[in-house]
């Protein structure tokens, strides 16, 4: 008797779910260990080949930080069967598109192509699990490529090198501290037999997750998979350490000096729980009502109706093993620093003793509604974050039910989540200020 | 039994081997077929046509609403068509604008107007609320004369900014020349035509051109077709039945023979080339696709052939690429452009008029077809994602008149074109001998070897114009008299400022000087001393802001409260420029020279080098007028101008009491002089 009503309970579930879309997906493991999630939609003729590997920045050894990073590059040299040179030409002959980027944990690559193009998607990122080529000639090459990228992104871009900073102080023994590029001295050291063993240890299929997303035959495609990525041998298991902060008990300050900027900025920098917390969902909630829109509290205080910043965000820069909680702020009209702190210590005092409207709070979910329903608007999209979801949350259904999660959290919580992580006494101040040097005034 | 099996799987795991061969690249599959579904379609009785285009993948919805109304121009009120359209969406006769923005932010929608056009998207469930917010907006709109106002500032700010933009200026200038000044497309907005402007000319122009005869409300997204018709009906009923003024315009007509329109630009750092010709092309014409094609091989992106040879091969230029338009309603045009370095300019010309010829004499390879075609399908194909393509095809098969199947048989058509069709198409459409190349640049760097410019063994002429387009006299090279010598220059400028003895006389400055930068006033105390010291601190509203201190040997500065030793370049120009008068040691110092004769906000001036920093001295008058110093910001060059005014007697030495101070990037700071004591005021402790 009891059985029967299953089926009613799970009706009403999804009855209630119905608002959102469903994104369909099936998920299984090679026998080398290798993930694969299979998503199928029909929609356009395009589709789309990712592999996500479980390696970043964290993983590296601090002598030889930027490794991850620039795998990301090496990995476009060539494979055995794919020459020095041609990976991009091979793309755009076939009309497709590919990039690639790295992260503090973990390192995603893909290719879109139009469907009949599904085969060679699968083809080269296996030869890139399978034999990619690690020579000299191609660390050479890479290792100038990175340093020019390094000028250009964050050497020579104003406000460049703010996550270098901040990071490198709101983290004392967690591999977080150094910045995803890496030192470029550790690369200049680097030899050849540590990218091979890098390689070994990271880049093989029990590391690793295929997502392939689009217009394909479910079963056509398996085949392919298997045939592609079946033969690549299983690596060694990686065993990984635990880094655990000592928690902050009293303001840290620290300054940094950009010489492409000429307005300062302040950063306040609080260390948060994982990304797989309940509780950074409500940091993220604590963002949108501080800063996301013009009639959010600190954009409409400070730049529309104070005029004392130029430009204000707060965001939880949410990471696998910790986060952290950023509100930053260019001052106008010189403005003081401490000012600008002082205005934000009000708001979150504010939001840390005063439970938000109801108006407000309803605001907010339709906020987190409509960012959940355009995250899913691309097949690439999509792809990253079947990704994402089984690689670091280990939950691929998140990609229909986060919503679910930003969707159960209360005033109460978001009032208590700022309680507990955003006070004074658990942050970083930065300073990020205008290098005068080079001035010839 | 068991060792059967285990053969079988065996066999089979050899067969599925067998079936690839991964040592080769996989070939495509047949082309993918696509799914372009018929948007459904109604007309309101007042003309407006609306498109639907069901997609429930996802709950939300887009609407936007175009009006396609034949080409106008706005003559002596350009500008008017951007504030009327930088004016609606703020609100509406029914809705104040702050209550209107609450509510678009409450759904998590967003909303954008234009001078004939509005866009709004977001949550389904919010579906009809957002289409009756946007077409209250539109159709209601309160246009008051403090937004007006507002809105004016904004726009001749703009202007003001742009001013000195080379590629403003070419941008305006290339539209200008290839149409004429008085059409459509080649008209442009100055500083006196928004001055024109009123707030009765908005009202009138949103009156004229804002109406439905040529309007269309695209609708996309999680919606029924039903309802929407019911909401269309219910909010644009009320839009008055009404058509736009109809005006012909005679057609532009192509520059008779090859030439070079070259417009100077004193302050630019790069040229900014175009060669360009007008195309009479539409879409629905049978060369249209081989046109396409032509200019994707010849400039469309960077594996094409300008990229590869200004770029790739010469290094002239950060990017070189080329786009040719169609349309049914007028004129379009083929252009290609690059900015350039200065030094290389004429030869980037050459390069340029050189591979439209090979473009259109010989016939492209087999291989830059095949991956032009590549690149055609992949970009249709990766576009069909987006249910707003679906919309916007349908929209151009109607504004443009295309075949119903015209989208439907697209990549037919794209892949069917030869390389025979894509050379005639070439010689059509990229016109060499009718081309005009504009340049917008340094004419003093880059006159004279443009003017030696051959094509098809003829010199091409050069005409000059001014940054409106009007046709100008060539800036005139202006020789430096036998007699004027760096000695000279400076020694006159000595000698007008009080003479070598007095400013000998002084053995230290102070000054102090006055300024506002956003809104906020600086003051600046200065002191320089005989021996090469310097002392100068910023402050704002009674605090220090910064402060630098040069001994003569070592130097440091203060900024927001942490002190920073100067070194490197800093420090060099420090011990160059402490003195109260440097030019006097000037003189000596080796390297410096004398360059040449050029234009100082209409005022010749002699130039004098050293180093990155240029010295202006006004010929007439002997004064130094201006200090430009160039730096590397980014890999791009940064100029820093200060412009010296309004001189004044101290004490028998004449000191400039008006300063001008441009970053470079957009920020202009006067400082105005209000204090200057020779000999008191300073002491050895201020240096320390």
């Amino acid at each position: 008797m009891k059985k029967r009503f299953l089926p009613i309970v799970l009706l009403l579930t999804s009855l209630f779910t119905a608002t959102a879309q469903q994104v369909a997906f099936e998920e299984y493991d090679l026998d080398n260990g290798l993930h694969v999630i299979l998503h199928r939609d029909n929609t356009a003729p395009l589709v789309t080949t990712a592999v996500m590997y479980h390696v970043g920045s964290k993983d590296e050894n601090p002598e030889r930080t930027g490794f991850a990073h620039f795998f990301e590059h090496l990995l476009f040299e060539g494979t055995e069967n794919i020459d020095r040179g041609q990976w991009f030409k091979i793309v755009t002959a076939n009309g497709g598109r590919n990039n690639a980027n790295t992260t503090q944990d973990r390192t995603y690559y893909y290719e879109v192509f139009p469907s009949n193009n599904l085969e060679l998607g699968l083809w080269m990122e296996s030869e890139r699990m399978l034999h990619p080529v690690i020579n000299q000639i191609g660390v050479d090459t890479q290792n100038e490529v990175v340093k020019e990228e390094k000028r250009m992104r964050m050497d020579n871009q104003p406000y460049g090198q703010f996550a270098t900073a901040l990071f490198a102080n709101l983290f004392e023994k967690h591999p977080y501290r150094w910045p995803i590029i890496g030192a470029m001295e550790h690369l200049d050291a680097a030899t050849l037999d540590e990218f091979l063993a890098f390689n070994e240890k990271f880049y093989v299929p029990n590391n690793a997750v295929l997502v392939v997303a689009g217009d394909i035959e479910t079963d056509k495609t398996k085949k392919m998979i298997e045939d592609y990525f079946g033969p690549i041998p299983r690596g060694k298991d990686i065993t990984r350490k635990s880094f655990m902060e000592s928690p902050l008990t009293e303001t840290k300050k620290a300054r940094f000096e950009d010489p492409n900027i000429q307005i300062p900025a302040i950063l306040t920098a609080y260390r948060t729980p994982s990304m797989k917390e309940r509780e950074a969902y409500a940091l993220d909630m604590v963002s949108s009502i501080l800063s996301d829109g013009k009639s959010s509290r600190l954009y409409k205080k400070l730049v529309d109706e104070k005029k004392k910043a130029m430009e204000i965000g707060a965001f939880n820069y949410s990471l696998e093993d910790y986060g952290a909680y950023i509100i930053y702020a260019l001052p106008l009209g010189g403005t003081p620093l401490d000012d600008l702190v002082a205005e934000i210590d009000e708001e979150v005092g504010r939001l840390q003793n005063e439970l938000i409207s109801e108006r407000d709070y309803e605001k907010l979910q339709n906020q987190f509604e409509n960012k959940f329903v355009n995250a899913n608007s691309s097949i690439e999209g999509i792809a990253n974050s079947l990704a994402r979801y089984y690689m670091l949350y280990g939950n691929t259904r998140l990609i229909n039910e986060e919503i679910d999660i930003y969707r159960s959290i209360t005033r109460e919580e978001i009032r208590d989540v700022a309680k507990k992580y955003l006070n004074p006494n658990q942050r970083l101040l930065l300073e990020y200020v205008p290098r005068e040097d080079g001035d010839n005034r | 039994m068991k060792k059967f099996i285990f053969t079988l799987f065996f066999i089979c795991a050899i067969a599925t081997q067998a079936q690839i061969d991964r040592s080769r690249q996989p070939q495509p599959g047949p082309a993918p077929e696509i799914y372009l579904g018929t948007p459904n379609t109604f007309e309101l009785e007042n003309g407006l046509k609306v498109i639907v285009v069901e997609n429930h993948k996802l709950p939300r919805v887009s609407y936007t609403l175009a009006i396609d109304n034949p080409p106008f121009t706005e003559g002596t009120k350009a500008g008017v068509s951007s504030l009327t359209g930088s004016m609606l969406g703020k609100g509406s006769i029914h809705l104040d604008k702050d209550t209107f923005n609450e509510e678009v932010d409450y759904m998590g929608a967003s909303m954008v107007f234009g001078s004939g056009s509005a866009h709004a998207s977001g949550l389904a469930k919010y579906a009809e609320r957002i289409l009756q917010l946007m077409a209250d907006a539109a159709l209601y709109p309160d246009f008051k004369e403090d937004e007006f106002r507002k809105e004016k500032d904004l726009l001749l700010e703009g202007l003001k900014a742009d001013e000195k933009s080379v590629t403003a200026t070419a941008q305006r200038v290339e539209a200008a020349l290839a149409y004429g000044k008085g059409s459509p497309q080649g008209e442009f907005i100055t500083k006196e035509t928004v001055n024109n402007v009123s707030l009765q000319d908005i009202k009138n122009f949103y009156g004229n051109y804002f109406v439905p005869e040529n309007a269309y409300l695209v609708v996309v997204g999680d919606v029924k077709f039903a309802d929407i018709r019911r909401q269309a009906e219910k909010y644009f009923k009320a839009w008055k039945k009404s058509a736009p003024p109809v005006v012909v315009f005679p057609d532009p007509s192509d520059a008779q023979y090859t030439q070079i329109n070259l417009v100077n630009m004193p302050n630019a750092v790069q040229s900014e080339i175009a060669v360009e010709n007008l195309v009479n092309l539409k879409m629905s014409d049978p060369d249209y696709f081989p046109a396409m094609l032509a200019n994707k091989i010849l400039g469309g992106g960077a594996e094409a052939r300008l990229f590869l040879n200004l770029r790739e091969d010469k290094g002239y230029t950060y990017g070189a690429y080329s786009r040719i338009g169609a349309d049914i309603k007028t004129t379009s045009r083929f252009r290609a452009s690059a900015s350039v370095r200065n030094e290389v300019t004429d030869s980037a010309v050459v390069a340029f008029l050189s591979e439209i010829d090979r473009i259109t004499t010989e016939k492209v390879s087999t291989q830059e077809l095949v991956v032009a075609k590549a690149d055609y399908v992949g970009n249709f194909v990766m576009a069909l994602e987006e249910p707003e393509t679906i919309a916007r095809y349908a929209l151009l098969t109607e504004t443009q008149k295309l075949p119903e199947d015209f989208y439907q048989t697209y990549l037919e058509k794209i892949n069917a074109v030869t390389g025979d069709q894509v050379l005639v198409a070439a010689k059509k459409y990229f016109k060499g001998n009718n081309a005009r190349i504009v340049v917008t640049g340094k004419a003093g760097d880059i006159a004279k070897n443009l003017e030696k410019v051959e094509y098809k063994g003829k010199k091409v002429p050069v005409f000059y114009f001014d940054k409106y387009a009007n046709p100008a006299k060539k800036p005139e090279e202006k020789a430096i008299a036998a007699d004027v010598t760096l000695k000279s220059v400076l020694d006159k400028y000595i000698q007008v400022i009080g003479g070598e003895e007095k400013l000998h006389s002084v053995k230290s400055i102070f000054s102090k000087a006055t300024g506002a930068i956003q809104g906020m006033t600086l003051e600046i105390v200065a002191k320089n001393t005989a021996d090469g010291k310097v002392v100068s601190e910023t402050f704002m509203m009674g605090t220090t802001l910064s402060k630098q201190v040069f001994n003569g040997e070592t130097g440091y500065m203060v900024q927001q409260g942490q002190r920073k030793e100067m070194e490197g370049e800093m420090l060099t120009s420090a011990k160059e420029n402490a003195y109260p008068f440097p030019e006097l040691k000037l003189r000596n110092k080796e390297g410096v020279t004398l360059e040449g004769i050029e234009e100082v906000d209409g005022r010749d001036a002699y130039v004098v080098k050293n180093g990155k920093t240029r010295l202006y001295f006004d010929i007439g008058s002997g004064l130094k007028i201006s200090r430009v110093s160039t730096t590397e910001i980014k890999g791009q060059p940064l100029t820093q101008t200060f412009k010296f005014g309004d001189y004044r007697d101290v004490e028998g030495v004449k000191i400039p009491f008006k300063t001008t101070f441009d970053t470079g990037t957009g920020m202009q700071m006067e400082l105005t002089t209000t204090e200057v004591k020779f000999n008191e005021g300073v002491t050895d402790a201020d240096f320390e």
